[in-house]
Parts: C-alpha cells; sequence; structure tokens
C-alpha cells in the first residue's frame, strides 16, 4: 500500500536539500567574486587577462551533472513507479466524474450516489488505510482532480479514463478537501469537493446508511 | 585591401529618408529593429498592466475589481501578450537590430522581409487585443487554448476568434524574422567572422532562431486548425483531440521559453564579459551546450502533460532533467568569467548578476517540476507560477534590461543615469522575490491557477497580500526606468562610440550606427572579441613585450607585433592594420523604404481577420494584397532597369 503523500515528501526530502545547496554554493561564489574581484583604481578599464577555457575541467564538470542527473531519475523513477501503480484488489472503486463546473462521485458496488447540490460541494467519502481505486472521466472540457493533502493530481480528459490508487491513513475530515486544478472556463475557482475520511466501521456505517436511501 | 576601405570611406552618404512616415516603411534593419522592440516593450506595458489588475483581484476573496469572466480574459491575455507579443519579438528585434552590426554586415539579409515582420507583429497584437471591444469580451481559453475548451459552445465569444487570428500572425512574425535573422548571419558575415568567432549574443540568436524555425509551425498549425475546429469542426474528435491538441501545442509552447530564455542569456553573457573585463570563458563549450539546450528543449514538451497519463513520463523526465548539464556549463562559465576579473556594478552587470541569482531559483524548481511524482502535485499550481516567472520574469526580463542597459548608448547615442540604473535595479530585484517567492509556498498549499477567487477559509489571503505588495514593487521599477528613458532622450549626454570598453564590433561604430553601419573599415576579426584582441595587442606593446612575449596566455590572439595598431579602428589609423575590408553586403539600395511591404502585410492582416468578420473584409484584403504584389513587382522591374 503506497502513501502519495510520504512517497512525495520522502522524495522531496531529496530534492529540497540539493537544490538549497547549489543555490547557496553558486550566490556565494557570485558574492566573493562580485567582492575579491572588484575593480579598484585606475587600471579599473584595462582587460583583465587570465585563463579563457579550461575544457578539460569542463568535461570532467559535465560528467558530474550527468551523474547527478541519473541519481536523481533513478530516486524519481523508484517513486513513480510506486506512486502510479493501480490496485488489483482495492477496498473501493470511486468513479468520478468532472463537468463544468461540479464534481459527481459513484459507489458502483455499494449503489451510491454523491453529487453537488445547489452551491453545497459534494463529499467524497472513503474508508481509512484501505486502498482506493478511482476511475476518473470528464464530460465535456478538460478538468483535472487534485486533493492537495495527497499530494496527488491527475488530469479527466473527454475520452479517456484515468485509472489510480489512493490511500488515506488516517480518519477525519480533510481541510482544503480536492478541486480542479484545470481552467476548464468560468466556475473553474468553484469546481470544489470536500473530503471526509472514515474509519474501517465508520465506512461501513455509512454506506449501509446511504445504499438504503 | 585599404584602397578598397578607403574607396568605401570615401563614397558619398546616401540620404536618409526621414520622419515618421519614413521610419514606418524603412528597410534599414536597425530602424525595424527599433520599431519592433518598441512595439514589443509597448506590450510588455499593457500586458504588465494585466498582471496589476489580476494581483488586485486576489488581494482578498471574493470580486472586487473584475468578475471571473473579465479576469479569465485578463490571465489569458497576460500570458499570450507576453509571449507572443512580448518576450520572444523583443528578443528577436534586439537580434533584428545588433546582430547584423556584431557580424560586421552593412545591412541585414531580406530586409522585406523584417519589415513584413515587424508589422505582422503589430497587426497580429492589435487583433489579439481587439476582442475587449466586442461585447463578451476578450480571449478567455487560457494563452495555451486547450481543446475542447476552445470549441464553439465551451467559448463562444468572438474575442477568442480574433486572438487565435493574431496569434497566427505573431506566430508568423517570429518565423519570418528567424529566416531574416538566420539568413543574415550564414550570407553576410564580414572576412574573417567564421560561425566560432561569432560574439556570444549572436551565437544565441542563431540558436534562437533555429528553434523558431522548427517550433513555431506548430504554433501556427495548433491556432489554424483550432480555427477551423470552432467553424467548420470535424478537426479534432472528443476521443484522441484533446491529447493530439496538447501535444502538438507544446511541441511550441515548451521550445519557446528557450527562444525567450536564449537571447537574453547571451546579453548576460556579453555584460559579465565586458564588466569583468575578460574574455567570456569557455566559448566553444557554451556553444556546444547552447546547443545541447536547444535540441533537449525541443524534447521535453510532454513534461507539460506528466498528468495526462497520455505521454511516456519516463522519457520526458529523462530529457528534462538532463537540461541540468548544459545550465551548469552556463554557470560554469559565466562565474569562470568573474573570476579573476575586474568587475564593474554599472546596471548591466547589475542585472546580469540578477539574471543569474533568479535563474537559478527557477531553474532548480524547474528540476524539482521535471520529476513526475513532485510534479503531480504542484503543476497547475501557483507553484509552477512561481517557477517560471523565476525564469521568465527573474530571468529573461532581468536580463532584457541587462540588454537595455547595455546597447542603449550604441543605439541612441546618449547615456542612462547609473544612478537610477541601480535603484531600477534593486526594485526589481526585490520585487520579483516579494511577487514570487510567496508563489511556491500557496502552489505548495492547494492553490490552483487561473482561479479569479479562492475561499476565505482557506489561509491564502495574507501570501496573497504579500505577492500582490510585490507586483506593485515591480510597477513602481518600471516607473523609474521609464524615468530615465525619459531624461535620457529629453537631456542627452553624448555616449561615444565606445563607452563600456566592450569587445564586438557594434563598438566600433558610431552612436547611433550611420545607416550603412560602418562608416570606415571594420578591425580585424580574429575572435569572437575583436575590440579586446586590439586592446591586449595594445597593452602588450605598451609593457615592451611585443617583441617575445607569447600572447597565447590571453587567447586566440595571434598577431604579431607589426599589426597592433591599439584600438584604433576607424579612420586612417586603421589603414595600417590588416582590415578585414569594406563589411559585406551592398549598401542600402536607393529605395530604402517599402511601403508596398506594408501594404501587403496589412492586407494580409485583413484576409485573416475577413475569416472572422466577415467576406467583404476578406476581399478588400486579397485586393489589397494584390496590389501590393503588382507594386513590389513594378520596383523590381524598375530596379532591374
Amino acid at each position: 500500500m503506497v502513501d502519495t503523500r510520504s512517497e512525495h515528501d520522502d522524495l522531496a526530502r531529496l530534492y529540497l536539500p540539493i537544490a538549497l545547496a547549489v543555490m547557496v554554493v553558486v550566490v556565494g561564489l557570485l558574492v566573493m567574486f562580485a567582492i575579491r574581484y572588484r575593480a579598484r583604481g585606475a587600471a579599473s578599464e584595462e582587460p583583465a587577462g587570465g585563463p579563457t577555457h579550461a575544457p578539460r575541467v569542463e568535461l570532467v564538470y559535465a560528467v558530474f551533472l550527468a551523474a547527478v542527473v541519473v541519481f536523481l531519475l533513478w530516486r524519481t523513477f523508484r517513486v513513480e513507479a510506486r506512486v502510479d501503480r493501480v490496485a488489483a484488489h482495492p477496498a473501493v472503486t470511486v468513479d468520478v466524474t468532472a463537468a463544468k463546473w461540479e464534481w459527481r462521485f459513484d459507489y458502483p458496488r455499494l449503489g451510491i450516489v454523491e453529487r453537488q447540490v445547489g452551491k453545497r460541494y459534494p463529499t467524497l467519502v472513503v474508508p481509512a488505510g484501505r486502498e482506493v481505486r478511482f476511475r476518473l472521466r470528464a464530460k465535456d472540457v478538460i478538468h483535472a482532480f487534485w486533493i492537495p493533502s495527497r499530494r496527488f493530481k491527475r488530469d479527466a480528459i473527454p475520452g479517456r479514463t484515468a485509472v489510480f490508487t489512493l490511500l488515506f491513513p488516517h480518519p477525519g475530515a480533510v481541510p482544503g478537501g480536492g478541486l480542479c486544478s484545470e481552467f476548464c472556463g468560468l466556475g473553474h475557482d468553484q469546481m470544489r469537493f470536500n473530503l471526509r475520511v472514515l474509519s474501517g466501521a465508520g465506512f461501513a456505517r455509512w454506506t449501509s446508511a446511504r445504499s438504503l436511501r | 585591401m585599404s584602397s578598397l576601405a578607403t574607396g568605401h570611406a570615401l563614397a558619398p552618404q546616401q540620404p536618409q529618408p526621414r520622419g515618421l512616415l519614413a521610419a514606418l516603411g524603412s528597410t534599414d534593419h536597425k530602424r525595424i529593429g527599433t520599431g519592433m522592440f518598441t512595439t514589443a516593450f509597448g506590450f510588455f506595458i499593457a500586458a504588465g498592466l494585466l498582471a496589476l489588475a489580476i494581483r488586485s483581484e486576489l488581494l482578498q476573496p471574493g470580486s472586487q475589481i473584475v468578475g471571473a469572466e473579465r479576469y479569465d480574459q485578463l490571465f489569458t491575455l497576460h500570458g499570450s501578450t507576453m509571449f507572443y507579443l512580448f518576450a520572444s519579438p523583443i528578443a528577436l528585434g534586439a537580434g533584428l537590430y545588433l546582430v547584423p552590426l556584431q557580424i560586421g554586415a552593412r545591412r541585414v539579409a531580406l530586409p522585406r522581409v523584417a519589415l513584413g515582420s515587424w508589422w505582422l507583429l503589430l497587426f497580429g497584437g492589435l487583433t489579439m487585443w481587439m476582442g475587449f471591444l466586442t461585447t463578451a469580451g476578450a480571449a478567455d481559453v487560457g494563452w495555451y487554448a486547450y481543446f475542447p475548451l476552445t470549441n464553439m459552445p465551451n467559448s463562444p465569444g468572438v474575442g477568442t476568434d480574433y486572438w487565435i487570428v493574431g496569434v497566427i500572425m505573431a506566430g508568423l512574425s517570429g518565423v519570418t524574422l528567424a529566416i531574416c535573422l538566420l539568413t543574415t548571419v550564414v550570407k553576410l558575415r564580414a572576412p574573417g567572422m567564421t560561425m566560432l568567432r561569432l560574439p556570444v549574443f549572436t551565437w544565441a540568436i542563431v540558436i534562437t532562431s533555429l528553434m523558431v524555425i522548427t517550433a513555431y509551425p506548430a504554433l501556427v498549425a495548433a491556432m489554424a486548425l483550432t480555427l477551423a475546429q470552432r467553424h467548420l469542426g470535424g478537426v479534432f474528435n472528443l476521443s484522441e483531440g484533446p491529447i493530439a491538441y496538447q501535444n502538438l501545442f507544446w511541441f511550441f509552447g515548451h521550445p519557446v521559453v528557450y527562444v525567450v530564455f536564449f537571447p537574453f542569456l547571451g546579453a548576460v553573457a556579453e555584460s559579465v564579459a565586458v564588466f569583468s573585463g575578460r574574455r567570456w570563458f569557455g566559448y566553444r563549450p557554451f556553444v556546444v551546450a547552447l546547443l545541447g539546450f536547444a535540441a533537449l528543449s525541443m524534447s521535453v514538451w510532454g513534461h507539460h502533460m506528466f498528468t495526462t497519463g497520455a505521454v511516456d513520463n519516463h522519457w520526458f523526465a529523462v530529457a528534462s532533467t538532463a537540461l541540468i548539464v548544459p545550465a551548469g556549463i552556463e554557470y560554469f562559465d559565466s562565474l569562470a568569467t568573474m573570476w579573476r576579473g575586474r568587475i564593474r556594478f554599472t546596471p548591466p552587470m547589475l542585472f546580469a548578476l540578477g539574471f543569474l541569482v533568479l535563474f537559478l531559483a527557477g531553474g532548480l524548481t524547474g528540476v524539482w517540476v521535471g520529476s513526475p511524482p513532485l510534479n503531480y502535485q504542484v503543476t497547475d499550481s501557483y507553484f509552477i507560477v512561481a517557477h517560471f516567472h523565476y525564469t521568465l520574469f527573474g530571468g529573461s526580463v532581468m536580463g532584457l534590461f541587462a540588454a537595455i542597459y547595455l546597447w542603449w548608448p550604441k543605439v541612441t547615442g546618449t547615456l542612462l543615469s547609473d544612478r537610477l540604473g541601480r535603484w531600477h535595479f534593486y526594485l526589481t530585484f526585490v520585487g520579483t522575490n516579494v511577487t514570487f517567492l510567496p508563489m511556491f509556498f500557496l502552489g505548495l498549499d492547494g492553490m490552483p491557477r487561473r482561479i479569479a477567487d479562492y475561499p476565505a477559509g482557506t489561509g491564502w489571503q495574507t501570501l496573497n497580500d504579500v505577492a500582490s505588495a510585490g507586483s506593485y514593487l515591480i510597477g513602481l521599477s518600471i516607473l523609474v526606468f521609464l524615468l530615465n528613458v525619459g531624461i535620457s532622450l529629453l537631456r542627452a549626454r553624448p555616449a561615444g562610440d565606445n563607452p563600456w570598453n566592450a569587445y564586438s564590433l557594434e563598438w566600433a561604430t558610431s552612436s547611433p550606427p550611420p545607416p550603412e553601419n560602418f562608416s570606415g573599415p571594420l578591425p580585424p576579426v580574429r575572435s569572437f572579441a575583436p575590440l579586446l584582441d586590439l586592446r591586449e595587442q595594445q597593452v602588450a606593446w605598451e609593457a615592451g613585450a611585443a617583441g617575445a612575449v607569447a600572447l597565447g596566455a590571453v587567447g586566440p590572439v595571434a598577431g604579431g607585433p607589426g599589426a597592433a595598431v591599439g584600438p584604433v579602428v576607424r579612420g586612417p589609423g586603421a589603414a595600417g592594420s590588416p582590415v578585414a575590408g569594406p563589411p559585406p553586403g551592398a549598401a542600402l539600395p536607393a529605395r530604402a523604404l517599402s511601403y508596398a511591404t506594408v501594404l501587403g502585410v496589412l492586407g494580409f492582416a485583413f484576409v485573416l481577420v475577413g475569416l472572422v468578420v466577415g467576406q467583404w473584409l476578406w476581399m478588400i484584403g486579397c485586393g489589397v494584397v494584390a496590389l501590393a504584389l503588382v507594386s513590389l513587382l513594378l520596383q523590381q522591374r524598375a530596379g532591374e532597369g
């Protein structure tokens, strides 16, 4: 079972320090050179001379950079393989339909439909600690299904079905919920949904209550 | 050789047509370049005002200034104007002015094509903005105009049609100008100016032009197909159409961000070299790195589509992350050029340093978004907005101002104020960070792009307010710049031919250059920095070392002591030096004006807009084009006779 949030955050904890280190080194060198080699005195307009090329050094440097590229990609691909993996036997399957400008969630095996009523956003209800498979479709234009707290997003494109698996470890209402992140016209900023994660027993109670209706 | 040169120097100068009308139809590359640059800068100001409106609307949750409808138009026109009408044409326009001078040519190849390109840009831009005059408003489909959002039922406004037609014109303007620039470099280089002696800026323009010629036709095709889909249908179907369109668009859409980066990188490289008193370090690896950069950038478009599930994420992640290598070379060479230099902190140098710092932040976050699992979180969020504004505003616009401060004395013959230039720099640098740094955090926290409003409970208001305050700071910095320009033009302080002690051939002629670019013979071209060669020779000569000391340590200068005559590059003093002869390319033709070209482009614009407006305009356009063609043919015949 793959927690997309911790996968993302672990990878970010690799990329971020490297990026910050490069930033510190380059800006540090720029500042150091700016101080050390600033023009002084009458000779400031004279050409400074000095070496103008070092192809071997640059070649070694390029090989080093290529090694960094390989390392980053290796780590990225390992994470991506896990994040993109689709569970064969999910606990629940949810059919998500994106349309202008509302979300609709169908639980096909449970016979539950959750849709927007007026201005009240629909609520995606999922069990905690279980794999949930999503089948994402778009009715009219391109939308995108984004749950920021899960660090995951997938485009909803007319004519295609996107299938992916998410895990929601902890029960509770998720602040921010989910939203559309692909510009889809006038109501794009109003295209949101609430997200509630229930414990196993709570989810069972919810499904039986909703299925009866 | 010197007789040739003298003969040329004594040739009577052609009377240059004057006046506003002449400036609009001139085939002098400097006038067209200035026109293009000014037009593009005007669009920069206009799109900047849209950005200020956007930032003002986002100050608070809820709608205050504009509703969602207008907001969608604002960000569509902001993005598309900045790309199609500002960044790319201003870069190519600067190239049009400078490249012939840098390679020692008297004129540009295909001058009427260049003239037409400027007018295509102007008409295209006005057409794109014309939608604001219609009741439904301007285009509101985003600068990338995804299918099927662009389908007629989804976006019925005629403003979108005007916009599409305008983008087609702007795209054709880019292609034609790139052809003109490339032809100029291939055909009109001065004797001695081999391809591996082109100045760094010219190399950047060459590679940019190659990318424009390869990528922009995809934009023109995407827009033409979209127009056909809207009015006739049947171009894209709903199952494969969305992905097909995205592939087509991003095949243009990613290279374009490098098109609007390389020329400014070239300007930054020239500034860093000149104001470090050094030769640009590692010229050949740098050119190779630029070519690799360009090749890779044509292979990464799918990283805009990681979350579609319809592209090979692995391949596009490899290509995108591999950009680290050429980018690393670029930074290595910049730092190595400053190393052991004599650094002068003039405004162009400050902007060049600002470019290196801010572009780095954009580039490193670019590595971040090139990793699909990280991209899943941040794509289409404010993180992306922050990332590309660090590259495009912190990078390209800083580089643009480095270019403006560097070449202003050459183009206008007057000096800008150093003090106002420094204030301009500090305000821009601080403003950029205050505006765009908070957006990284907003994006990670879940704020999507292109939203007219955000709910009050999200806690995003504080960071949005900081970003908006920063945007006003940027607006202030532009006012300081305009003040500087105004003072410089009203109270002209003569700049002299080479106020910075710069290295390339454009500094070997007067400021501003004469219509034929060089009134005397050219200095010898033995490297990509001919004027630096002369100064280094003179220094060596004055030090009494001319006889014995090899000059190998200071670069590829190989002239004997007899060849060194110091930095005198014009007039009789240059007669003894191994001058390269008169600049190539015949002088401007007797008719240095081509109103027929302008007329032809106007007719073409009518034809395209007529596709939207109606048959009558279409037919008028055809008539005007025919008239222009006949006029051009008659001129051709008269010229031959």
